[in-house]
């Protein structure tokens, strides 16, 4: 495979560096500790000017072991040590590199460095001031805006933020956000269960809600007492029958929990829409397999739907079936394809007299565990795109006072969160933000179990450097600077509160607006 | 974490020594010619180690002592290496130099602690607070 002829290729470099790094890590631990006994040797037997490097190497064995078990700001030199530290040194003249030679720093996908700097920046609390300019590929014109005020509001003018999930159907459960963002699913599986937990503390600590995603009974995103979204995945794990029906008794069980606030029906998922979750084999654990109830030794796939929906009048008795069992705001999840198609499930419940709490649009750029290149690459709306539609069919059949919309695809920073708030959403869920504020690096290896900075793998030596409790101080850092970042630009909006934002208040590039916007 | 008065004194010490000491082995003084003929590392290594020495004595000076602190500790261990294997604690000096080499090892080190976060590339990830991809 030449490079010319697979231009992305260049883009995996950083993937490369990190497989290797696993062998050589070991390798290179064991080798300098051996290095500095020969040397030791050397320098008694043979000369005492050996002692130079046996000096240079108890140096870097100590340095190393400060690495390996002491710190835990760096994920990456827990895990390999010293030669993590080659990734630094390159990363640290990689600015120049990768301009003159590779790709620039707003050219990675799906993030690039400079989106991913600005996560890693709030994660840490460090000041994001920019210098010169904007860096956006001006020329190609495509940009969504934001459009501002001549007359800004004060920070201190606008309404505290508050949606509440379940007040249309006036139920005493219903359940109140005080954030804009809340943690995307992302099942118990797909991630480890340090990540699952750092995730749940910084969400506790952070005050938003965490979905459980479709891993199966939520042993450790229970453990630290954040509020959470309890996700039925369409193979229902956790609370499904052998045949895959839905089993009241465990779905009650689960709500009756004190930390779970809402449910979610999952219908589909933006990078994989029309078909089912699936977790590689490389990744079920013996207790994965016992959270969900599947047998060992092979891929876990989901069905397509949940299997009681096969038409428009069962999917709309099933979720009032899962309202009733659970006593909580109850959501769907999908990923738009056919508008029509939605307008006739609205129509059906619009007969039923039932609506879900909330739904959830996901968009085609959505992220995901593990799913086919061709659905990630070749299926369903974006987000933007999906979410107008949304917004659209529930005003034309004059139901959007009836749920809440919330938004995910992408939305990692306040100015993607504000956008979709315009087009309709009342809260965003961003799932790849939070994994990048856990200090993932986009490796891009989330379905192998060889996650380099222990994020979504099962084996132990990597998930080691992902400290919890450091990380879920990150998370909670990057909502505070997402929260920031939204308050501010919202003020420059001149609204008081982004229920007020709508599609004239976003510059669409491309779009006829004529000459009154 | 250690005050800076008592930092400076520390600096100001290792470098009081370092730099005669030093000096003394680029000038082929008659104990250090002694010494170095028995590790088998005379003179290049002696010459060696005196450039070392005084590096490391005016680096503790000026605002890279970090660096200073980190060759004193390197060259302490060697000198640790000597005694222990070659020379034995008294070389003629009633213990003198092992004195003064375990008093530069622990005041470098004291200096290399605190001010780890100046080390150039590695600094960085001996602390809180930087702002590197994780
Ligand atoms: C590692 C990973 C695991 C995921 N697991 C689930 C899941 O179990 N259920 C689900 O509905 N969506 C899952 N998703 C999709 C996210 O919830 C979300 O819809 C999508 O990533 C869009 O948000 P983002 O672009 O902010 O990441 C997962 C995504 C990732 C990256």
């Amino acid at each position: 495979m030449s490079v010319s002829s697979q231009p992305q290729d260049v883009r995996h470099l950083e993937t490369r560096l990190s497989v290797n790094l696993d062998r050589v890590g070991k390798i290179a631990n064991a080798g300098i500790v051996l290095a500095l006994v020969g040397s030791v040797l050397l320098g008694h037997f043979v000369s005492f000017y050996f002692h130079f490097l046996t000096v240079f190497l108890i140096l870097l064995n100590l340095l190393n072991f400060y690495w390996r078990h002491v710190q835990k700001a760096h994920t990456l030199l827990s895990n390999f040590g010293f030669t993590a530290q080659l990734r630094y040194l390159i990363e640290s003249v990689g600015p120049e590199f990768r301009q003159y030679l590779y790709s620039s720093d707003n050219e990675e996908r799906p993030f690039s460095r400079n989106e991913r700097t600005e996560v890693y920046r709030k994660a840490k609390g460090i000041d994001s001031s920019a210098a010169f300019g904007t860096q956006l590929d001006w020329e190609s014109g495509n940009h969504i805006l934001l459009r501002h005020s001549f007359f800004p509001t004060t920070t201190d003018k606008l309404e505290p933020f508050r949606v509440t999930f379940g007040e249309e159907r006036e139920i005493a459960t219903a359940y109140a956000i005080s954030h804009p963002v809340m943690i995307s699913g992302m099942s118990f599986g797909a991630l480890g269960s340090h990540a699952v937990r750092a995730l749940a503390r910084g969400a506790k600590k952070a005050g938003i809600p965490m979905n459980t995603g479709e891993g199966g009974y939520p042993k450790y995103h229970l453990m630290e007492g954040a509020d959470l979204i309890f996700q039925i995945g369409t193979a229902k794990f956790g609370v499904r029958h052998e045949d895959g029906r839905l089993h009241e008794g465990k779905l009650a069980e689960l709500a009756a929990k004190e930390p779970i606030a809402m449910v979610e029906i999952k219908f589909s998922q933006g990078a994989k829409p029309g078909k089912g979750g699936l977790l590689p084999k490389e990744k079920l654990s013996q207790e994965i397999a016992e959270l969900r109830g599947v047998p060992m030794g092979q891929d876990v796939v989901s069905p397509p739907r949940p299997l009681e929906c096969v038409d428009e009048a069962s999917t709309v008795a099933f979720i009032r079936r899962v309202q009733e069992v659970a006593g909580l705001p109850v959501g769907i999840k999908f990923c738009l394809g056919r508008s029509v198609e939605l307008r006739r499930l609205v129509l059906e419940m619009k007969r039923q007299g039932v609506f879900p709490d909330f739904m959830t649009v996901d968009g085609a750029e959505g992220g995901t565990g593990a799913a086919p290149r061709s659905f990630m690459d070749g299926l369903g709306l974006p987000l933007l795109e999906g979410l107008a539609r949304v917004q659209s069919v529930l005003e034309e059949e004059g139901v959007r006072d009836r749920l809440k919309l919330i938004a995910s695809g992408k939305l990692i920073d306040a100015r993607r969160q504000l956008i979709a708030m315009s087009l309709g959403a009342d809260a965003c869920y961003t799932a790849r933000g939070f994994m990048l504020a856990l200090g993932c690096i986009q490796a891009l290896q989330c379905n192998q179990n060889t996650c380099p900075v222990g994020i979504t793998t099962h084996n132990p030596r990597l998930e080691r450097g992902l400290d919890i409790e450091a990380k879920s101080t990150r998370v909670a850092n990057y909502v505070a600077g997402l929260c920031h970042n939204y308050v501010e630009m919202l003020a420059a909006t001149g609204k008081t509160a982004a229920s007020e934002l709508g599609r004239d208040d976003l510059f669409l590039p491309g779009a006829h607006q004529g000459g009154a916007s | 974490m250690t005050n800076r008065y008592v930092q400076m004194a520390l600096r100001l010490v290792v470098a009081a020594i370092l730099l005669p000491v030093g000096y003394s082995k680029l000038a082929a003084g008659g104990m250090d010619v002694m010494l170095f003929e028995r590790l088998g590392m005379e003179p290049h290594g002696r010459i060696i180690i005196g450039l070392l020495e005084i590096t490391a004595g005016l680096l503790m000076l000026s605002p890279q002592a970090a660096s200073g602190a980190l060759i004193a500790v390197g060259i302490m261990f060697g000198a640790i290496l000597a005694h222990s294997t070659v020379l034995g604690v008294d070389v003629g000096d009633g213990g003198r130099h092992v004195a003064m080499l375990t008093l530069v090892l622990v005041s470098s080190i004291l200096v290399l602690y605190a001010r780890r976060r100046d080390l150039p590339i590695i600094g960085t990830t001996l602390g809180a607070g930087d702002n590197r991809d994780p």
